[in-house]
């Protein structure tokens, strides 16, 4: 395709076929749900227990330590505040100490997961704290410890909240893989800057569009429904 | 029974602290239902949560059956709230769970096996008389029967005390007393000792068998209610006293503000007192109901009499006690209540 023309080299612009673009995009989404799947897995595991814990040491919390929490809560703002791509660039000698590399899917799953407990921690601990404290007391009036009272009173009682913000988090967890793929994580996100943005394939442009559209649609849909399930007066009560 | 000895809860240290409870004194027997009624910030709240173990006290104790709770270390004191089964204001249910599932918490808490927390729970739905919505959402349910899902879930650990906090606080008048009704019946059913905190004196006049009032942490006066209500000489037998809005007493007649000062005073008091001072009486406004079987309350009247001591005096023959000027009256005593036309709303009543 390329000819040597008066010592330039000499690129044609050319969109990719139609006909070639599941064969390109295909295993890039492969990449992105995969990526954004083990990140989830993390946040959820780690986020969670934390957003707990971060509700429970502030005061008014059923065991409050209110400079761990001072001290938590410094940690989380710092990771929210920084925007995605610099935390990524900033803690590119962590994520090779952890991985051993600074590309590919290994690579971006490390900042990826650490920006995304620090906002999942901060919706869990916003579901928490919209729990009427009345329910706390019920529960310890009740005999429940620590543990019951949080897991059924407390997070029994936040999972719609939870939920909801979950839906965000996917979404956002997308977002988040797309600028990854700048730096070689692959993805839907690198196909789109390769191809679409570097080439001006506009073709691939508008295919990666318009799938992460209706993937973001689809999660939002369903994380809806799944608080709808989730809630009985939702659930039993129609409209 | 419950007994609270010297029970003070100060919070802060030093020059800041403000003790909201200040040496409490009273016991409660097995079967008996004890009202404590105070102004809102009267330290009523914080008296619940030390009653049932959410709150330490200071210093002073919450004994029960004998054993002092509130000394007891963390571990073993969150055992003995189990003893105490506490009645929320608005019942205060998980959202997520059903009638029966709400009720079924402490037991789970206490890990019994689910086969004795379905028959303990389908017991006590049926003791509070809620078993067509044992699988309704507390969405589901009116504020009456949520309450007494509330009840049921306080006595499924079987306590010897039931400290009700605000329990019928927000419930309309029909509501109260349907669940008024039912906790006298499971404190004569089980022998419960009750414990009931509120701020409303028309359901203290419908429950209680004594009362203590708290004011500024202190309890300032306490007594059987009946006693409380036929003694004109107390503040907080007044307060019990419902406030109504009363007419204009025809020009030339004096107010009268009259209460029953005794447990027997005749029915027709009324007719005898007018022939008595040969005068004419105008019935104003009254409020007279029985209480543990003896008649209480209070009457307004317009009396044009010869002199206040004569009036006295034959109302103090037939075990009433009265004062001319009703607005007048309000102020005396020390009772800080402005006893106005639209009644109904005295100071001591609060809100919540």
């Amino acid at each position: 395709m390329s000819a040597v023309v008066g010592g330039a080299i000499y690129v044609p612009r050319a969109d990719v076929p139609v006909a070639e673009l599941p064969a390109l995009l295909l295993p890039a989404y492969g990449e992105t749900v995969l990526m954004v799947g083990i990140v989830m897995a993390i946040v959820l595991v780690v986020g969670t227990p934390l957003g707990v814990l971060l509700h429970n040491v502030a005061p008014g919390g059923l065991f409050e330590r209110p400079s761990l929490h001072a001290v938590l809560g410094w940690i989380i703002s710092v990771g929210r505040s920084l925007p995605f791509l610099i935390l990524m660039a900033s803690i590119v000698p962590f994520t090779r100490f952890i991985t051993g590399t600074n590309i590919g899917i290994a690579a971006a799953v490390v900042p990826m997961s650490l920006a995304g407990i620090a906002f999942f921690t901060r919706i869990v601990e916003n579901a928490l704290r919209s729990v009427p404290p009345s329910i706390v007391r019920v529960a310890r009036a009740s005999g429940g410890s620590n543990l019951q009272i949080m897991r059924s009173a407390q997070f029994g009682e936040a999972v719609p909240a939870v939920l909801g913000g979950l839906t965000i988090q996917v979404i956002a967890m997308i977002e988040y893989s797309a600028i990854a793929g700048t730096i070689g994580a692959g993805g839907i996100g690198y196909v789109a800057v390769t191809y679409g943005y570097q080439r001006f394939d506009n073709t691939v442009m508008l295919a990666t569009i318009l799938i992460l559209v209706a993937t973001v649609a689809f999660v939002q849909v369903a994380g809806d429904r799944l608080v709808r399930w989730v809630t009985p007066q939702k659930r039993l009560q129609r409209a | 029974m419950i007994s609270l000895l010297e029970l003070t809860k100060t919070y802060g240290r030093g020059a800041d602290s403000v003790t909201v409870l200040d040496r409490l004194n009273f016991e409660v027997g097995a079967g008996e239902i004890f009202a404590v009624t105070g102004p809102s910030g009267a330290g009523k709240s914080t008296l619940a949560q030390c009653i049932n173990l959410l709150e330490r006290p200071t210093s002073g104790s919450v004994v029960v059956n004998g054993e002092d709770l509130s000394s007891l270390p963390e571990k073993r004191l969150r055992a003995a709230r189990r003893r105490i089964g506490t009645v929320f204001q608005s019942a205060s249910l998980l959202s997520r769970r059903t009638a029966s599932e709400n009720i079924a918490l402490p037991l789970e808490y206490l890990g019994v096996t689910p086969g004795e927390i379905k028959a303990r729970v389908g017991e006590l739905i049926d003791r509070v008389g809620l078993g067509p919505k044992a699988h309704s959402y507390p969405f589901q349910l009116s504020g009456g029967q949520a309450q007494r899902v509330g009840i049921a879930r306080a006595l499924a650990l079987r306590p010897a005390i039931l400290l009700a906090d605000e329990a019928t606080s927000g419930l309309d008048p029909d509501t109260t007393s349907s669940v008024v009704e039912l906790l006298k019946q499971l404190r004569t059913d089980l022998d419960l000792t009750v414990v009931f905190i509120t701020h409303e004196m028309d359901t203290v006049r419908q429950i209680a068998d004594s009362v203590a009032r708290l004011e500024r942490g202190q309890i300032v006066e306490t007594g059987p209610l009946v006693d409380l209500l036929t003694d004109h000489g107390s503040p907080l037998g007044r307060a019990l006293q419902p406030r109504r809005g009363f007419a204009a007493a025809d020009d030339g007649a004096a107010t009268w503000y009259v209460t029953y000062d005794s447990a027997d005073v005749p029915g027709d008091w009324i007719q005898r007192v007018s022939a008595d001072l040969a005068v004419p009486i105008h019935l104003l406004g009254a409020s007279v109901e029985t209480v543990h079987g003896i008649n209480t309350g209070s009457a307004t009247l317009g009396i044009t009499a010869r002199s206040d001591e004569a009036v006295q005096a034959v109302l103090a023959r037939y075990g009433l006690s009265g004062t001319p000027d009703a607005r007048r009256e309000a102020t005396a005593g020390g009772v800080p209540v402005s006893l106005v036309r639209s009644g109904a709303v005295p100071a001591l009543e609060g809100a919540a």
